[in-house]
């Protein structure tokens, strides 16, 4: 009985949807799920004569159920990561609806646009001295400005000198730094919210 | 079973408050299961409608097992059965232990105090 579930076209055709739809994740991870689902079907088909179809039922459909595992695998590395890409990627499954996506989405990005202006703003202080820096016209706060690849306004006075450099790569790793733990608490606040809603 | 006004009837909250009431002791309930002796995940779908009264999907369970084992509470290996084909064993780690321990106790705090708050709405209930 067991053995010939094993063959069953639906089993294979199931967990072959399964594998397919869980592509991304670790091989290894991959064959266990799918070892452990087969076993599953075995046993309720087999051992408990549910039968085949209700065996297949019980799982779901192979899409939503892979879904299920690849986004709290994704979730999962992107709160221990340091990759900026894999914390998108669990920010991606870490929100709800477009609006709530796009705007988490773009505030993260926004951070290391913070971070990259910062650092590119001490790379011009050292490769171009004369212009790079924070310069800022006498009486006017808000002329205040970082020149990357461009001239300071005329008039206008260098603030910090060559203090920039330090300043701007240890702020730039702190702007990234903060958005990166910011991402990831909001990551884990939404697994924690979604594991109260489980069933 | 919503209302004209877009309100939920009182049967649907009920439901609903029933479902969320369920879902905020699953992973409780699992690590209950757990306890006393390594299963595998049927057995443990059985023994949460068994001894529970939890009957969930195993597209439901097998997932969450795996959030479980993720996050260190338990581990898992494999295990040649009389069966014919290998299971997968799921058994708490010392971390699942004590979050065990820890969820129970709060859980036994709470009902005790719930039950001293609900025992006149039963007893008047009851009638």
């Amino acid at each position: 009985m067991i053995a010939s579930t094993r063959r069953e076209p639906r089993i294979e055709s199931y967990l072959a949807r399964l594998r397919v739809a869980l592509r991304g994740l670790p091989d290894r991870e991959i064959d266990d799920i799918v070892r452990e689902l087969r076993s599953h079907v075995d046993d309720l088909a087999g051992k408990e004569g549910a039968g085949v179809e209700a065996a297949l039922q019980s799982l779901g459909d192979p899409l939503d159920l892979a879904q299920t595992y690849r986004s709290e695998n994704q979730m999962l590395r992107a709160q221990c990561s340091g990759s900026p890409l894999t914390i998108l990627q669990g920010l991606r499954h870490a929100t709800r609806g477009t609006l709530q996506r796009v705007t988490v989405t773009a505030l993260y990005v926004l951070g290391y646009f913070g971070m990259g202006t910062l650092w590119a703003g001490a790379l011009e202080k050292l490769l171009a001295p004369s212009r790079g820096g924070l310069w800022y016209t006498p009486g006017d706060f808000w002329s205040t400005t970082l020149v990357v690849g461009g001239n300071p306004p005329a008039g206008a006075r260098e603030l910090l000198g060559w203090w920039l450099v330090p300043i701007a790569l240890l702020v730039g790793w702190g702007v990234k730094y903060a958005s990166d733990r910011i991402a990831q608490w909001w990551i884990a606040r939404y697994r924690r919210a979604k594991a109260s809603q489980e069933v | 079973m919503a209302t004209s006004s877009g309100e939920l009837s009182p049967e649907s909250h009920f439901d609903k408050w029933e479902i969320q009431l369920r879902k905020g002791c699953l992973e409780l309930a699992i690590l209950g299961c757990l306890w006393p002796a390594r299963l595998y995940g049927l057995e443990i779908l059985r023994r949460l409608e068994s001894d529970s009264d939890l009957v969930l999907s195993a597209g439901t369970v097998y997932p969450l097992l795996s959030r479980l084992k993720a996050e260190g509470l338990l581990k898992s290996e494999w295990v040649e059965a009389d069966a014919g084909h290998p299971r997968k064993y799921y058994q708490l780690t010392p971390r699942g232990r004590s979050r065990a321990v820890e969820m129970a106790k709060m859980w036994a705090r709470f009902s005790t105090n719930m039950k001293g708050l609900l025992s006149p709405v039963l007893k008047e209930g009851g009638k």
